[in-house]
């Protein structure tokens, strides 16, 4: 759920809770207002009568006026006790009425019963005054109330939308930033322009974890880039020992076991130590200047080149190539066919088969090998390698890393027994 | 200008080589390696030695690293060309980027060699500079009764005509370059195949290439010059 979503549900529910609490509260307090001004009213009109009772001793005329009756019934002494009461009114018709209509109706009214004595007899008196006007009023102010709580709603719901939408903005536009967020990148993350204190918080936290984390990488990389270095001269140095010490006399056939064991060891070390840097110079973007090649011409250098290899494990190689021109890095492009070609022989087996195809959109070296399909979430990974892989474990981080950098998509697929290498241009 | 070396002076008293190294283990090594009878190997072990030697001698090649302990091999590299002396010059670098190697080709060095390498690979690229630098006319490469035209890349065992495979021809210039050495499996690989070569651990392959290459040779009449030593390498002797 969204931030502005919840929000917006949160206060609108309770705006409205609050609200119709609030209206049916002051409902009640208008009313309960009014029925008191009519109960006054109902008093001065009891008073007239008791005065006009005392003074002459008789009732008093009964007429109508102001939407107020009055009636007086014979009762036993005592019999009356002195309350309000909710009642109705009787219309009579009455041209000056509001309600014009035919025959008797009735609408709400407040009564007071109460009792007078004239002429040693004891009376009752009902007087009952029409309540129309207030219960209208009440209406009204409950209807006007409702009008401004929906009038309400509205404005905060669109305030809601447009101003939290401006609000978020900075937010969203940081987010943005940190989705395109690279590491690797000499980007930093730009300085957002707002005027909230706590996005502009964010915004610097984000920036120096962004600058720290660079630097960190940097610092990683350089250390990788000076340990490869400073990796070869002692390589270097074991390799050129080594090939002086064959010029040496006569050895054993365990040393000779030894020293090619050694040989082997070494020309491992040395390959690592210059994938590792070929690694680090991919990432700097460090590697020269484009060239026109023809990925075709390319592809027949190599294969001849692996020709001898091809017949050693008995593979048989198909090419189906069309001309590719290339405008492109050709050190990497010739490192990316060379790691990918070498995959097919390693993990091919005996008597297996290899197939190129390149087309004006896409290369794909396919291979026949295991019968299973490989972990595609670990293949691109460093140093992950199959158990019985010579390799060192690089040749497919970099391959990726040469498509990434060159803007090709290496994809890897397994269908009908054959492992696919595909990149696509 | 300085006369240029002919190929005969070079057979008969072998070459003058200045090793510019500061690595004292990989200074050692090479000049083992270079030493023998005729030729004269110097060296240097850092900036100053080095071009006090290369101001004063000539060499027919030098051997360059870059980075020197007082100063840097590029700028030795420049002295050289800016003073028009003759001496081929290999750099040997342990940056292998690209830019650095064109860096060092455009100045005008001969060859660029990346650390670490099998001193096999490191002779086979000196040679090749002094046969381009004292050739003059003259590209036939002679070793006993072989004679390999270099511009033609083909090979004669005394007026026979021995037709070689690419490989093939390369190698046998390795070896030649290389003569009296025991050249390793492993460096034969990758003079011949390049760093691609890492998907095969027994290079047992290359077993079937120097079967060939010595069948042809020999079938042609030359004498059988090549040894298997110790099922770890060869070695292309007359002795």
């Amino acid at each position: 759920m969204k931030l502005l979503t919840r929000y917006n549900r949160v206060t609108l529910a309770t705006t409205v809770v609050v609200m119709l609490i609030t209206g049916i509260v002051y409902y009640f307090f208008i009313h309960f207002i009014l029925i008191r001004d009519v109960d006054k009213d109902l008093e001065v009109e009891e008073n007239e009568v008791f005065e006009y009772a005392r003074e002459n001793n008789r009732l008093p005329q009964v007429f109508e006026s102001n939407d107020q009756q009055i009636s007086f019934y014979e009762a036993p002494a005592g019999s009356v006790q002195r309350r309000f009461l909710d009642t109705l009114y009787k219309l009579t018709p009455n041209p000056n009425h509001r309600h014009r209509h035919h025959g008797e109706h009735y609408e709400s009214g407040r009564g007071l019963i109460t009792s007078v004595s004239a002429g040693n007899q004891y009376y009752k008196v009902l007087i009952v005054k029409s309540t129309v006007e207030t219960e209208d009023l009440v209406k009204v102010i409950f209807l006007i109330t409702i009008g401004v709580i929906l009038l309400l709603l509205l404005i905060l719901f669109l305030i809601n939308r447009l101003l939290l939408n401006r609000l978020w903005q900075p937010f969203h536009a940081l987010l943005k930033e940190l989705r395109m967020f690279n590491v690797a990148d000499n980007k930093d993350i730009a300085q957002i322009d707002t005027s909230i204190e706590e996005f502009r918080e964010l915004n610097q936290v984000v920036t120096s974890m962004s600058s720290r984390v660079k630097s960190d990488y940097k610092d990683l990389k350089t250390f990788t880039e000076n340990a490869s270095h400073e990796l070869l001269t002692p390589i270097a140095v074991i390799n050129s020992k080594l090939d002086t010490l064959l010029q040496t006399d006569n050895f054993s056939q365990q040393q000779s076991k030894l020293l090619s064991d050694l040989y082997g060891a070494v020309s491992r070390l040395t390959r690592l130590n210059q994938s590792l840097l070929l690694l680090v110079k991919i990432e700097n973007h460090l590697l020269g200047s484009e060239q026109d090649i023809n990925l075709k011409v390319a592809i027949e250098e190599l294969v001849m080149q692996f020709d001898e290899i091809f017949q050693d494990k008995g593979l048989k190689v198909t090419c189906d190539l069309q001309d590719k021109m290339l405008l492109t890095n050709p050190y990497l492009v010739d490192v990316l066919l060379n790691n990918l070609l070498s995959n097919a022989i390693r993990h091919n087996h005996a008597d297996g088969e290899i197939r190129i195809k390149l087309d004006g959109v896409k290369l794909s070296i396919q291979n026949t090998g295991e019968n299973t399909a490989l972990r595609s979430e670990n293949l691109f990974r460093r140093f992950h390698k199959s158990a019985s892989s010579e390799g060192n474990g690089l040749g497919l981080t970099i391959s990726q890393q040469i498509c990434e950098n060159l803007g090709y998509d290496l994809r890897y697929d397994f269908i009908t027994g054959l492992h696919i290498f595909t990149v696509i241009f | 200008m300085y006369p240029k070396l002919s190929l005969y002076i070079y057979a008969k008293y072998g070459m003058k080589i200045l090793i510019i190294e500061d690595e004292k283990g990989l200074r050692e090594s090479i000049e083992e390696y270079f030493t023998e009878a005729g030729n004269i190997c110097e060296t240097a072990s850092d900036y100053t030695e080095a071009m006090a030697k290369v101001n004063v001698y000539r060499y027919d090649c030098i051997l360059l690293d870059i980075t020197l302990p007082g100063g840097n091999g590029i700028q030795i590299l420049k002295d050289i060309k800016q003073n028009n002396y003759p001496d081929g010059v290999l750099i040997i670098s342990a940056r292998n980027s690209l830019d650095d190697r064109l860096e060092g080709l455009d100045l005008g060095a001969d060859d660029y060699l990346v650390k670490p390498f099998h001193l096999s690979e490191l002779r086979a690229r000196v040679m090749a500079i002094i046969r381009r630098k004292s050739f003059s006319g003259n590209n036939i490469l002679q070793f006993n009764e072989l004679a390999i035209d270099l511009l033609a890349k083909s090979v004669k065992v005394k007026t026979q005509a021995v037709k070689l495979t690419r490989k093939e021809y390369a190698l046998l210039l390795y070896f030649i370059a290389n003569k009296g050495k025991v050249v390793s499996k492993n460096a034969i690989a990758e003079h011949l195949w390049g760093d691609g070569i890492d998907m095969a651990n027994n290079f047992d392959f290359i077993y079937s290439h120097i079967k060939n290459l010595r069948k042809k040779l020999v079938e042609a009449g030359s004498h059988d010059y090549i040894q298997a030593a110790y099922g770890m390498g060869y070695k292309f002797t007359d002795q």
